[in-house]
């Protein structure tokens, strides 16, 4: 039972810490927003410090690090509201490394470990909100290979990603799939989200597709859970930025002759802030650590993991937007950028009644971290 | 990083395990798992086996007879104890004083007083609040004048724990009213049986007389009874409250009566309606949650890295958990939880309970009883102040 970095973590922390700090500023983001909501440079540079490698073996070209390090990265990308995808390609490297045959392994992990190729998770169907199993999408053999038809929905950097990995119903179960954009039978048609980033509808009519595992039920909720993990890690990076501009806005803004930092009914939602921040960074932990676990352990700690976060998220970004007062809800103050993002959070791989039901449907005689 | 206990302190755990399996007699752990009165006699009684084993100073270092483990240790013996349904150690004299006796007491005070705690020999009780001192614990008043070789102490003192059970107490006195409140308090221990004592049990919403007043007229104390100097007892006092920082939180306690609360609401019918079981499982994250807290903190003591100051944060989140199982019991019992019915609360009773369970007859008096929870060891404003000091300057 040991809570702490090693040094090795710590110094990736710095770096990536280092470059949002230099490289991506509240101007260049708020650029991106402006032109669409990804760009392709910014994530060059992520994959330049290694970071599209990090699930990725050593010998694919990636760093072979763990979710220990996934979390350090995440929580800092949090902490600047980096709009590029990052959780999406750990999904990516986790689920190919972890499923895939040689051959799409050796296609497509070095490409990914290089920033050549993002490839993002396309599993949200119409109708399905957040059932992993609702899935219409079907999945046809054709010569070596085979075809997918189908939809997908509010896909991540759609219309700029390389690949999709695509759930899809073969012979009547779910398989995954690795559909190239620029293929026939894929057209997407992308759009800004709410919090300044990108996605895109995604058609596909007898698309090419390689298979990455029948297997796909299991791997599909490995994704999701190496995605829940990423975005609680994320969620405790925008929280703990968010409670520090409040702090700051609260020590510096007077009202009455007095700064708004010496009233104690403010000061008390500070102190419920940072029970949030605090609570959600121990089951960001909780998540991180139990994500190598078997399955059934693994899903029912991201299930509970996420309610806590989601709970978390939503009570830091409303009372943070509170604390501020008017300035909290103009575009023009960074704060309210955070409220979006966390509130977006929330609604990524499932929400809190969402997972709450997970939990609920999970529990059993006992409970606690070992239980 | 890693979630794991070592094997050191696994193998820890299963010794303690199977040290408590034998050595905790099963009518009070009956009486634990199901919410039952503990007698004097009960918590008395384990206090004991738990002294002969040295263990009931369980936080205490090895030079002053304590078994000198590490705050992990600790955790896992806290957790042992309260999975098998031990009654919680009465903390006024193992948890409370005798820390403040090692740190500032003599020689002469230490070798007097430790051993009847470590023992569980002799009931210390707690001398704190006042009439007019709650959370502004720095204004009491309860008066000790120096006479030559004793104090003379007049006031009272209220909200004592179980002091009618006490033997001895130790007691935040003004010795005197000069310069700051702080500064004019001492800290002294006091016979119970001394004349001029006088306890008065209060009796509370539960039923049950769980605190006292306590009356000191004229009541002469030794000087040598003075724990260090003068005047210097709210240093010794804040030096308590920063003393044994994780089990505030009691989560060990609300994993067990979690798994009570699952029995309850099966036994009652409402485990299968998703609004009621939404509910506890809400509850079972906010649990684990305060469990990871608390490992968080305990990491931290034992490599001395990224210090944790969230004691605050631990005892918000603990006791607001404490009371929402206590409230999710009773509204599993629903109508049930109504009768009041004190015989049904003791052990052995043979009656028929209203509605066929029991089980049912301590709930709501348990939802009153932890409403104290949030008021007492600071409230929890009081804390929510600390706490956004840390955050806020």
């Amino acid at each position: 039972m040991d809570f702490d970095f090693s040094d090795d973590q710590e110094q990736l922390r710095d770096a990536v810490r280092k470059w949002v700090d230099k490289g991506y500023d509240f101007e260049r983001r708020r650029t991106i927003v402006k032109a669409g909501g990804f760009d392709r440079s910014a994530y060059n540079e992520l994959a330049e410090l290694g970071l599209a490698g990090l699930y990725i073996s050593e010998a694919d070209g990636g760093l072979g690090m763990g979710p220990v390090e996934g979390m350090v990265v995440m929580e800092e990308l949090g902490r600047g509201i980096v709009l590029e995808p990052l959780a999406q390609t750990l999904i990516a490297g986790g689920v190919i490394g972890g499923y895939a045959g040689a051959d799409v392994k050796a296609a497509w992990l070095p490409k990914i470990a290089s920033g050549e190729a993002l490839v993002v998770l396309a599993q949200q169907e119409r109708g399905a909100r957040y059932r992993l199993d609702a899935c219409k999408t079907t999945a046809t053999p054709a010569g070596s290979g085979w075809t997918v038809s189908g939809a997908k929905s509010v896909v991540p950097a759609g219309d700029q990603a390389d690949a999709f990995i695509v759930p899809a119903a073969a012979n009547g179960q779910i398989a995954l799939f690795l559909v190239e954009r620029n293929t026939a039978g894929v057209s997407t048609q992308g759009y800004g989200t709410q919090d300044g980033g990108r996605a895109a509808e995604l058609s596909l009519s007898n698309a090419p597709a390689s298979l990455i595992t029948t297997d796909g039920m299991a791997a599909l909720e490995h994704a999701v859970d190496i995605g829940i993990a990423a975005v609680c890690a994320e969620a405790v990076g925008v929280m703990d930025k968010t409670v520090a501009l409040t702090v700051d806005y609260m020590n510096t803004r007077k009202q009455f002759g007095v700064a708004i930092a010496s009233f104690q009914a403010l000061r008390h939602r500070v102190a419920d802030m940072k029970m949030q921040l605090e609570l959600a960074r121990s089951m960001s932990f909780y998540a991180c650590l139990k994500l190598n676990a078997p399955a059934t352990e693994r899903r029912r700690a991201m299930a509970r993991a996420k309610v806590q976060l989601g709970q978390s998220m939503r009570f830091v970004g409303q009372q943070s937007v509170q604390l501020h007062g008017g300035i909290g809800v103009t575009d023009e103050y960074i704060g309210s950028h955070y409220f979006k993002k966390l509130t977006q959070l929330e609604l990524t791989f499932g929400d809190t009644l969402h997972h709450l039901g997970e939990v609920s449907a999970r529990m059993e005689d006992t409970a606690g971290v070992f239980a | 990083m890693d979630l794991a206990f070592t094997p050191q302190e696994q193998a820890f755990r299963e010794e303690v395990r199977a040290w408590v399996k034998d050595n905790l007699p099963a009518d009070i752990a009956q009486k634990v798992h199901n919410a039952l009165r503990l007698s004097r006699d009960d918590m008395q009684r384990w206090a004991k086996i738990l002294g002969k084993k040295g263990w009931l100073g369980y936080g205490w270092p090895q030079q002053f007879g304590g078994p000198g483990w590490t705050a992990v240790q600790k955790h896992l013996f806290e957790e042992e104890c309260a999975l098998a349904g031990a009654p919680r150690i009465v903390p006024f004299g193992p948890v409370m004083v005798a820390p403040v006796i090692m740190a500032f007491g003599n020689k002469e005070q230490q070798e007097r007083f430790l051993p009847g705690i470590a023992s569980g020999e002799v009931w210390w009780s707690q001398g704190y609040s006042e009439p007019g001192s709650g959370s502004d614990l720095a204004s009491v008043k309860c008066r000790a004048e120096r006479q030559g070789d004793h104090f003379l102490v007049n006031g009272q003192k209220t909200w004592t724990t179980l002091g009618q059970y006490g033997e001895w107490i130790f007691c935040l006195v003004r010795t005197s009213t000069e310069g700051k409140p702080q500064t004019g308090i001492s800290f002294l221990l006091i016979d119970m049986k001394s004349p001029g004592v006088s306890v008065r049990p209060i009796k509370l919403l539960d039923g049950e007389c769980e605190v006292n007043e306590v009356f000191f007229d004229n009541v002469k104390v030794p000087a040598e009874n003075l724990i260090g100097e003068e005047n210097k007892g709210w240093t010794y006092a804040k030096h308590l409250l920063s003393h044994e920082r994780t089990n505030i939180a009691d989560v060990n306690r609300a994993k067990r009566e979690l798994e009570r609360l699952k029995r309850i609401a099966k036994a009652e019918g409402v485990w299968d309606d998703s609004r009621f079981r939404d509910q506890i499982a809400l509850l079972e994250v906010d649990v684990v949650a305060l469990e990871m807290l608390v490992l968080r903190v305990l990491s931290a003591e034992k490599s001395g890295k990224n210090s944790l100051d969230i004691a605050g944060l631990l005892k918000i989140k603990g006791s607001e958990i404490q009371q929402r199982y206590a409230e999710l019991m009773m509204l599993a019992a629903g109508p049930f939880a109504t009768p009041f019915i004190e015989e049904a609360m003791e052990a052995g009773w043979q009656g028929d309970f209203p509605g066929g369970e029991v089980g049912n007859a301590p709930l709501a008096s348990t939802y009153f009883n932890l409403r104290k929870t949030t008021i007492y060891g600071g409230s929890n404003e009081v804390q929510r102040n600390i706490v956004a000091q840390t955050v806020l300057g």
